[in-house]
């Protein structure tokens, strides 16, 4: 008997097993994909019901993307790219440095660094905004001003204790000998780092892109703090601004809503391969 | 190779980004007057600033930035307060005054030296006054509230316009039974209520009513000094009356005790309701969205016990603390409450009216307005109540409206003894706010 | 990315310097490493932490100049009713939200663990919620979760044969709405982290346990779960991290209402915060929030450690 799984549900090929799983997969898929197929449906609908989805948009429309456009919907969304595409860039770079002298070297202060990076991810964000606006405003040492600008918004978001320790989980399992040999072959730190460790972890760039694509996209306090008016907002601040706006109405905060979970789902099934293998790989060996 | 040039020029770029954008920042240091209005960013109403914004650069000289924003006001001022760099100028709710004023954010404004101040209807003026007795703003707006009703309901359920509690309760009721909407379904309800907690909502809603009896929150009992009301009979009998409509009769749209405005304008627009209560900027919305004959609008009638009277709410021109330029500052206030700064925010009978009753007195109104509904609301307005200029209105809101949005959901609550409790409550935030 | 980092290479010393130096070499290469991510969270996180926790001894005004008042910002805050329920419902949406996502996303896991391709198929669609905006799905949800008998759920639970439920609208209910929001978002996630750790696990025990002719359930009880035991600590630890600091899920939906039967500890210090303007309060409860968040996690860690040894 060969085993594929826990349960070996594979090895099972009655007609009744074959309907079981079919029900529960179907299940699964309509239950965790059916609220976002209903707000794709919705945001195409031309009369909506604030209380209720239809499943199939009753009178086809694009009328709701025309007004979100007329609310600078796309300005939006642009201003959301900018920040995602060099914010992930960053932190990606940032994530990948930081695991390597994490997972890769021994040093004094270890324990505590990692206890750093911990407690920042144990901050309440919403806490530390108007303190962090004072420091972007006036950066110490720097004497930079921050505010009103796109790197007040990427800088921040360039660290993420989440995906440095995923990233350093992943790199300690690369076999040390691989590291020697290139050693005794004369290759530099960086040479190592950027020829041997880095593409062996490439699965884990995955995971940390899809969920530091989502952490970046879904900031909030952040940008609105940045920002000093609206010609710079992101779409989170734009959904929360359209649904307190009371001229527009449901339709507009829809469509918006479908643009803003768009490009998440679009990042993640461009990334999912390296993601879903990624997470397989052996990152959680504890 | 060429991955190598990919990443070099996406390093070059992204270096551009991090120095290039720098610009937007700070316009605090020329004489650029910022000029921020609490409404959403990209809204018809917003684009009505900038409309006034332009005409007082065109009349003046003086260039101008608007910014709208709405849901986070509080936190960017917040933060520019923060970094000791406010706007020039906030137009902002009148009941925000003690707030802004106890943080040391307002400048005093001298009334007699402002130009046409003395155009500027009296209610208002009280609106710009703070509990010390000093004047802190320049009145711009003013609204009333009133009922919008379905008229094509009403006629067919064969009723006349309510004008006591009782008539609008047996309003309510036919709407929610009589099928008004003739389509064979009981999917109707009397009332659309916003008695969410969220900003207050629920408090601000049955303030209308509670004036309407005589009642009140709390009353001014000398100068800065204030004593709670909320366990008044009248008030009581009012927050009553609505626990009544939500429990006994179920006259009230589903949900309405977890809606938001927002929320609570569609399920009007939609139909599933067909009494709001609510003040006149949303008048060009549902004239637009349901039709101009469906449409009706009726004083918020006179309590059992007292009244008449109804919320009065309105904005103000905040001349803010730490400005550069303290004569545009002033400049701009007289323009808004000028004639033409007045006919500019009204913007006729179309959306986007950040002037929704002109507080000054020398402009005709039915004269900028053909929609004779106008009218009803500006009647209401020489009753209307304000909320009163404690130093910080808004824990006080927010605490009524907890409670009573309380009574309101949980049918088998005593509205005697929560309004009770809730006035004790009160009258300790009145306390710490030294103002008992 | 490899390509950033070709300039640096020329400058990398020869080999035979290197036998000579490698002893403080160690760590100085490590510390460059760590240095970018050290110097921004300096800036972003740890600076403006300190300056919150300095604020939290003053009554903040921001343009009057703050007032020392020591400690009695943590007094007013910690004797507060208020504050008492919702650190209350904030343990109970996070202790629901965990089990429910954790369960729940075991047995899916173990449903759809294996190689074939519509496995790979069902995975992917199950796993969108993770990835989506939080805001957006929750305007989803509270529509679906109108209480009225049209309301999408309520329709959904009639096929069962089960009355409407009044959802969000009710004192009674509305954490407990809240919770199947969090419990849909937080399960997918889980679920991936059980189906890694699923890999993990020998097969050739389950070979040898079939070989014995143990049952399904024994199999399960005594190779799969004691192999998945770093899986659970794993999302114990992040649920400790996470789970009092729940927001946007809470904001959006029900802003704490009804009746305050909804208010959790974000809510109440963003409303002192920002629509109260106490901030120094806000600062308060917001350290209280971390040293409680601080301590949860210490403590999940310690049961860890005294599990493994």
């Amino acid at each position: 008997m060969r085993f594929d799984s826990a349960l070996g549900l594979e090895s099972r090929k009655g007609p009744l097993a074959i309907a079981g799983k079919t029900l529960i997969y179907g299940l699964m898929v309509v239950v965790f994909t059916g609220p976002l197929v209903a707000l794709l449906m919705s945001s195409f609908s031309k009369t909506l019901d604030p209380t209720s989805f239809s499943l199939w948009p009753d009178e086809f429309t694009l009328e709701n993307f025309v007004q979100a456009g007329e609310k600078n919907v796309y300005l939006y969304l642009f201003n959301s790219f900018v920040v995602v595409g060099f914010g992930l860039l960053l932190q990606m770079l940032v994530s990948v440095f930081a695991a390597y002298a994490l997972a890769r070297k021994k040093f004094r202060g270890m324990t505590f660094v990692m206890l750093l990076m911990l407690a920042t991810m144990m901050l309440p964000e919403e806490i530390i905004a108007i303190p962090l606006s004072l420091v972007l405003a006036d950066m110490p040492l720097l004497n930079l001003n921050l505010i009103g600008t796109y790197a007040g918004m990427i800088l921040p978001v360039g660290a993420w204790g989440f995906s440095i320790l995923v990233m350093t989980e992943f790199m300690k399992e690369v076999p040390v000998e691989l590291e020697e040999a290139a050693r005794i072959d004369g290759a530099g730190e960086l040479r190592i780092f950027a020829t041997i460790i880095v593409p062996l972890c490439r699965p884990a760039l995955g995971v940390i892109g899809v969920f530091g694509f989502t952490m970046i996209w879904d900031q909030y306090l952040l940008p609105l703090i940045v920002a000093p008016a609206s010609d710079m907002w992101t779409l989170p601040i734009a959904l929360r601004s359209l649904r307190s706006d009371e001229e527009v109405g449901i339709g507009v905060l829809l469509a918006a809503s479908l643009l803003a979970l768009l490009p998440s789902i679009i990042a993640f099934l461009a990334f999912q391969r390296q993601f879903m293998r990624g997470l397989t790989s052996g990152a959680v060996k504890g | 190779m060429s991955r190598r040039l990919l990443g070099t020029a996406i390093i070059a770029s992204l270096a551009v980004t991090l120095t290039g954008c720098g610009s937007g920042g700070s316009s605090s240091e020329d004489n650029t007057l910022e000029i921020w209005i609490r409404q959403a960013a990209d809204s018809d109403s917003a684009k009505t600033a900038q409309k006034l914004a332009d005409a007082f650069t065109k009349a003046s000289g003086t260039p101008t930035k608007v910014v709208a924003i709405f849901d986070d006001f509080e936190t960017k001022l917040n933060q520019q307060a923060a970094q000791k760099q406010l706007p020039d100028i906030v137009i902002n709710d009148t009941a925000q005054i003690g707030a802004m004023q106890s943080q040391g954010w307002l400048q005093e404004v001298d009334k007699a030296s402002l130009a046409g101040g003395d155009q500027v209807s009296e209610l208002a003026w009280k609106a710009a006054t703070a509990s010390d007795g000093k004047i802190y703003a320049a009145p711009f707006s003013a609204q009333a509230f009133a009922l919008f009703i379905r008229k094509d309901w009403r006629e067919k359920v064969g009723m006349e316009p309510p004008e006591t509690w009782e008539d609008l309760a047996k309003l309510a009721t036919a709407f929610t039974e009589k099928d008004p909407d003739g389509n064979g379904k009981a999917d109707t309800s009397g009332f659309v209520i916003p008695a969410g907690t969220k900003r207050g909502y629920a408090s601000w809603y049955a303030s209308s009513l509670m004036y309407a009896n005589g009642g009140d929150f709390i009353k001014a009992n000398g100068p800065g000094k204030f004593t709670a009301t909320m366990n008044d009979p009248k008030t009581v009998e009012a927050v009553q009356y609505l626990q009544d409509q939500f429990c006994t009769t179920k006259t009230v749209n589903p949900g309405a005790v977890s809606n938001d405005t927002t929320v609570t304008h569609e399920v009007f627009e939609k139909g599933q309701g067909g009494i709001y209560l609510t003040g006149p900027y949303v008048l060009a919305r549902f004239v637009d969205s349901i039709g101009t004959d469906k449409i009706e609008v009726v004083p918020v009638p006179k309590g059992p016990s007292g009244g008449p009277g109804t919320l009065g709410e309105g904005e103000n021109v905040y001349l803010m603390a730490g400005s550069q330029n303290q004569e545009a500052q002033k400049k701009f206030a007289e323009f808004a409450i000028s004639a033409e700064g007045q006919r500019i925010g009204m913007n006729k009978d179309a959306n986007g009216a950040i002037v929704r009753l002109p507080v000054n007195t020398q402009v005709d109104m039915a004269a900028e307005r053909q929609d004779p509904r106008w009218k009803v609301f500006q009647d209401s307005y020489e009753h209307a109540v304000y909320a009163p200029p404690v130093p910080n209105w808004a824990p006080i809101r927010q605490d009524s409206a907890d409670s009573i949005n309380a009574v309101w959901a949980d049918c088998g609550a005593d509205v005697k003894a929560k309004m009770e409790e809730l006035n004790t409550k009160l009258t300790q935030e009145l306390q710490s706010q030294k103002a008992s | 990315m490899t390509s950033t980092l070709t300039p640096a290479r020329s400058s990398a010393a020869p080999p035979h310097r290197r036998t000579r130096s490698v002893r403080w070499r160690g760590p100085v290469i490590a510390w460059l490493f760590l240095a970018p991510a050290l110097v921004l969270f300096l800036y972003f996180k740890f600076i403006p932490m300190f300056v919150g926790l300095w604020k939290s001894l003053f009554k903040v005004q921001t343009f009057l100049g703050d007032e020392w008042v020591g400690l009695q910002n943590y007094q007013t805050i910690i004797s507060d009713d208020e504050f008492a329920s919702a650190i209350w419902h904030s343990i109970v949406l996070a202790l629901g939200t965990t089990v429910g996502s954790i369960v729940l996303g075991l047995g899916l896991a173990l449903l759809i663990e294996g190689p074939a391709r519509y496995l790979w198929f069902v995975r992917t669609a199950a796993f969108l919620p993770v990835v989506t905006t939080m805001a957006a799905v929750a305007e989803v949800w509270r529509i679906m979760f109108h209480p009225a008998d049209s309301g999408m759920l309520n329709i959904i639970i009639g096929w069962a044969g089960i009355d409407p439920q009044p959802w969000l609208a009710s004192e009674d209910s509305s954490l407990w709405s809240i919770m199947i929001m969090s419990i849909w978002r937080g399960t997918p996630y889980d679920m991936m982290i059980f189906l890694a750790g699923l890999v993990g696990v020998d097969r050739t025990l389950y070979e040898a346990a079939a070989v014995d002719g143990a049952s399904t359930w024994r199999r399960l009880r005594h190779i799969t779960l004691p192999a998945l035991r770093p899986v659970f600590w794993i999302l114990f630890t992040l649920a400790a991290i996470r789970g009092l600091r729940v927001f946007v899920e809470v904001y959006v939906l029900t802003n704490g209402g009804p009746n305050g039967s909804s208010e959790v500890l974000m809510t109440l210090i963003y409303k002192l915060g920002f629509q109260k303007n106490e901030l120094g309060v806000a600062s308060a409860g917001g350290i209280v929030l971390f040293a409680a968040t601080l301590a949860l996690t210490v403590v999940v860690q310690m049961l860890r450690r005294r599990q493994t040894t």
